[in-house]
């Protein structure tokens, strides 16, 4: 069965910093394909990859919904054009792929459509190995069910307590709205393991590990370089060590 | 008559042109191996061949016919095969005609149509833009060195159609030879859009008022079509208007 992790967290805690680690070291061992998805509207995950897809999943919504406008269709054809399209947008690199979800809907109703988007995108997340999503800060998307398959959260946090709290929110509207499998924390620019320590016996929820402050991943986000390239470095060997080496993934 | 008369007329006189320039190729049926359902995704890495690639040309025709017209499993291609072919990415057309007995027309396409966009082969990557008629496949390198070529892949699609059992025979054309190729068949696969989407609308809206349908040229120009709408038109009025048509809501 394939995996769909999800890096869920507040805004500015580090998700996408993470998701790109991880997206790193995805690629880099022998993990099978594996589908990268940016659904933060923010779409940093793409410049931290540098991943620059000319159209995202928002922009084929707006290309069918033209196309349905010109040519009668029917729902066989209406999800036909949906595959295809998806198709068009994953940028690959070597056997990872990469899809842009975009920016938010525009305005009108397209019901039938936006299930269709939904549904095709699962089911070309089911024909890889690993699916890894940068998740929109904070808890709408796990409330819209739009992460329904969901096998892991990984929630992230910085060492501030408002990211703790929003971490715990997430986790029970998951509990709620997403069938996921496993669960847990990872505390990000930790300082000390003090730091990660004292912050990990004011939550109840699972904790992962700690990344450290990394003058590595600093540099990289200041020059904008790819994720893809960043040689070992603190960070990705936490990352490394917690998430992908750890019972998390198995 | 038929539906697709004058597009078959078309393609008829496309494949007996490049078959007497000799630039078309004929291999018979041939049973194929079962189909899979392993995941439908090659990545580009793990390609051998790409055909009808969205930069390149591309067209996707599907029709039918009941007058006996068809060579029943004789796969036509122009243009490399597979295995032959000097780049890693072809343009490409398929053209499948299928033959038998069509009642209800819509159900039948409805029927055709999954048996060419669900067939599952190993090694073999398909997807559809009914919209653009366009197709793009994928071979991956293991079932090109394996010998997947036209004549498998058109067996596969030959052998899905005829186990419907309103299809009594189907016969396949492939172009991988140029963008301009592709392209000749354009005329004939824009009236097969046409006819196919006056088709759909009148079965998906039974609306039948002709003035205001954006598709009246083409039932005009297509006799069958005509029948067809009278057809559903006098089927509808036998049943009566539903109740949105009456006005009425519930009581």
């Amino acid at each position: 069965m394939s995996r769909v992790i999800a890096v869920c967290g507040k805004g500015g805690v580090g998700k996408t910093t993470v998701t790109a680690l991880l997206s790193r070291l995805l690629a880099d061992g022998d993990n099978g394909r594996v589908l990268v998805v940016d659904a933060d509207p923010a779409i940093g995950l793409g410049l931290a990859l540098s991943q620059f897809p000319d159209r995202s999943v928002n922009d084929v919504r707006k290309e069918i919904i033209s196309t349905v406008k010109q040519h009668s269709t029917d729902s066989v054809d209406l999800a036909a054009s949906v595959d295809y399209k998806l198709m068009e947008i994953i940028m690959e690199t070597g056997q990872l792929g990469f899809l842009s979800v975009g920016r938010p809907e525009e305005e009108g109703c397209y019901c039938q459509l936006n299930t269709l988007l939904r549904e095709a995108i699962e089911t070309l997340s089911s024909h890889f190995d690993l699916t890894l999503i940068d998740a929109e800060a904070g808890v709408e998307q796990v409330n819209r069910r739009v992460m329904r398959s969901v096998s892991h959260l990984l929630l992230v946090s910085d060492t501030a307590l408002k990211g703790i709290r929003v971490a715990e929110t997430i986790r029970d509207v998951a509990d709620e709205a997403v069938k996921y499998r496993k669960l847990g924390l990872l505390i990000n620019r930790a300082r000390s393991e003090e730091d990660f320590h004292s912050l990990a016996a004011k939550t109840d929820l699972p904790i992962l590990g700690w990344i450290p402050e990394d003058d590595t991943v600093r540099e990289f986000d200041i020059d904008a370089r790819s994720f893809l390239e960043i040689p070992s470095c603190p960070a990705l060997d936490a990352v490394r060590s917690y998430v992908m080496e750890s019972d998390f993934l198995k | 008559m038929g539906l697709f008369d004058q597009p078959l007329k078309e393609i008829r006189s496309y494949i007996d042109d490049k078959r007497g320039q000799g630039l078309a190729r004929d291999y018979p049926f041939t049973p194929v191996l079962p189909y899979t359902d392993s995941p439908q995704i090659i990545l580009s890495e793990d390609t051998g061949l790409e055909l009808g690639n969205p930069g390149l040309a591309s067209r996707s025709l599907l029709l039918w016919d009941s007058s006996g017209s068809i060579e029943d499993g004789r796969i036509t291609l122009v243009g490399p095969d597979f295995s032959e072919a000097a780049t890693s990415s072809l343009p490409f057309a398929q053209v499948i005609i299928a033959e038998g007995e069509f009642r209800d027309e819509y159900d039948c396409y409805r029927d055709l149509r999954d048996a060419t966009y669900g067939l599952r082969l190993r090694g073999f990557m398909t997807r559809v833009f009914p919209g653009r008629q366009s197709i793009w496949c994928r071979v991956n390198k293991e079932a090109l060195d394996s010998g997947f070529s036209a004549q498998i892949l058109g067996s596969s699609l030959i052998q899905s159609l005829k186990e419907l059992d309103f299809v009594n025979g189907a016969e396949v054309l492939f172009v991988t030879s140029s963008k301009e190729e592709v392209e000749e068949l354009a005329a004939p696969a824009d009236k097969v859009m046409d006819i196919v989407e006056a088709l759909i609308k009148m079965y998906e809206e039974m609306n039948f008022d002709c003035e205001e349908c954006e598709y009246v040229d083409v039932c005009d120009e297509v006799v069958e079509l005509r029948q067809i709408r009278d057809r559903l038109q006098a089927e509808k009025d036998e049943k009566g208007p539903t109740d949105s048509e009456k006005g009425g809501g519930r009581a």
